[in-house]
């Protein structure tokens, strides 16, 4: 029965690839990977945060997070790093989260394994598409939504509209360009070393709230304590990306 | 397990589980509803009657709630003919700023609306599949609801109300403009039920097609509103097979 259904699927999508190799939804019909998380896994958000509000012991911190994260799921023959900018300070330049995480393109961690021909069959996160580089490209939108941003486990994360609490505020500390503020107040928990003053930039990995649907970029929180992200919708998740 | 949950939700929140009411629509004394997406299409695939047929369907669906006070538009753009200039769907609407069922604000303006700076495009409108209502306050079911493969399947589609069917039509570009009269992009501004000889999807020579959007923001690899992509042909069961029936998004003018 299951294979009838796989084969059905292989060949509507491949009638329709061959006339069409944009066809937009073929992961509908394409046989679900074995593993969770997926080979091909170069993207998820993190399962569980820091748990320190705004300190995650610096950008060093979170990319520990995020590699130990991975490797607890057997994807950390990766190099991980966290997508979080830190803003300038004498002597020091700012950092911008989106020249820490490689080139990409970025899997997620359910995509679909490799077709007959060795192609990779999924959707996949391009650098200039989720960060809207071009007008064109800012307003027909990328492939981060709230079925993407997945756990490093393959997992919904709570978004508005799911059961208490809400998890979707992710820490980025940038702007939707993918840049690091430029201004003096503080976007990012002082760098990532605060869990008491200051405020962090967050983005909504299920694309809704705050009447916007920046994934990196929707509004700031009122404080770094671990209270004041859960007061703001998250509890301190951040996005990882593997650079290799 | 999770399918039942958000099957569920939608029920709740769509007004098909029992004791939700039409008449909260627009909270009482709120603000009044300027933009839905149509909870039925007309049914006959890509001939909608022209753009006076449809903005008769936006009429007649508004009205059966009780906000036939309003003029309504629906969003599609027409191609340029011999002697008949183009319509852009973002200049049939009015000015803005719309609400949906819930009296939720959609977008403020039409620069919003359609991301016109580069700032503006990078944060979005705030369309989303919470938002995207129909005039019933119904949730538009969209990928992962109720998965099922015959919801390419017209004759599924039709019975069963909570399927995917999340492509609107829109005929339009991005920035809310009609396409270039060469390709079909409108299902022959809107007139024509007819499917391509060969099978595909999208614009091309000889093939009948109108490009759509997605309300819930998930699809074609991008999540455009109002400009996806193609579909497969412009007859009701050629919009099926990409999870569309023919839907269109309805906007208050005054």
């Amino acid at each position: 029965m299951k294979k009838r259904t796989l084969s059905i699927g292989a060949a509507l999508f491949l009638v329709l690839a061959t006339f069409h190799p944009a066809f937009p939804q073929p992961t509908d019909m394409m046989p679900e990977s074995e593993n969770v998380p997926s080979s091909l896994m170069t993207f998820f958000v993190t399962s569980e945060p820091i748990g320190d509000g705004g300190n995650l012991g610096g950008l060093e911190g979170a990319d520990a997070h995020c590699q130990e994260l991975a490797t607890a799921v057997g994807a950390g023959d990766k190099t991980w790093r966290a997508y979080l900018s830190t803003q300038a300070r004498p002597g020091q330049p700012a950092v911008n989260a989106r020249d820490r995480i490689g080139d990409g393109p970025w899997y997620y961690p359910r995509a679909k394994l490799i077709d007959y021909l060795g192609r990779r069959l999924d959707r996949s996160l391009i650098k200039s598409r989720i960060h809207g580089d071009t007008l064109e490209e800012a307003q027909r939108g990328s492939n981060m939504s709230k079925e993407f941003a997945l756990t490093e486990k393959g997992e919904l994360v709570n978004g508005i509209g799911d059961p208490l609490p809400t998890r979707h505020d992710i820490l980025t500390g940038s702007q939707a360009d993918g840049r690091a503020f430029t201004d003096d107040a503080d976007h990012t928990c002082n760098n990532w070393t605060s869990n008491g003053e200051g405020s962090a930039q967050v983005g909504h990995s299920d694309r809704i709230g705050h009447g916007n649907q920046s994934w990196n970029s929707s509004h700031a929180t009122t404080g770094c304590s671990q209270t004041d992200l859960v007061n703001a919708g998250g509890v301190g998740l951040f996005y990882c990306f593997a650079i290799d | 397990m999770k399918e039942l949950s958000i099957l569920a939700a939608i029920l709740t929140l769509s007004g098909l589980a029992p004791c939700a009411a039409n008449a909260q629509h627009g909270m009482p004394g709120g603000t009044p509803m300027t933009f839905f997406v149509t909870s039925e299409p007309i049914g006959d695939g890509g001939n909608l009657g022209g753009l006076a047929g449809a903005d008769a369907h936006c009429q007649k669906l508004a009205t059966a709630v009780g906000a036939g006070g309003k003029t309504w538009r629906a969003y599609l753009s027409t191609q340029a003919r011999p002697g008949r200039p183009a319509v852009n769907a973002r200049d049939r609407i009015g000015t803005g700023p719309w609400h949906n069922f819930d009296g939720v604000m959609i977008t403020s303006d039409l620069a919003q609306l359609h991301g016109d700076t580069l700032e503006l495009a990078r944060l979005g409108n705030n369309l989303t599949k919470r938002t995207g209502l129909t005039e019933l306050g119904q949730i538009v079911p969209g990928l992962n609801d109720y998965k099922d493969r015959r919801d390419t399947d017209w004759n599924y589609v039709k019975t069963t109300p909570y399927s995917n069917r999340h492509e609107v039509l829109t005929g339009s570009q991005l920035d809310g403009t009609a396409f270039p009269p060469d390709l079909d992009y409108t299902c022959d501004n809107w007139t024509s039920n007819a499917d391509p000889d060969a099978p595909g999807m999208g614009a091309g020579p000889n093939r009948p097609n109108a490009q759509i959007g997605f309300p819930d923001r998930n699809g074609g690899g991008n999540g455009s509103w109002n400009s996806s992509h193609g579909t497969t042909g412009c007859s009701q069961t050629a919009l099926v097979r990409t999870h569309g029936v023919g839907k269109l998004y309805c906007f208050a003018i005054d």
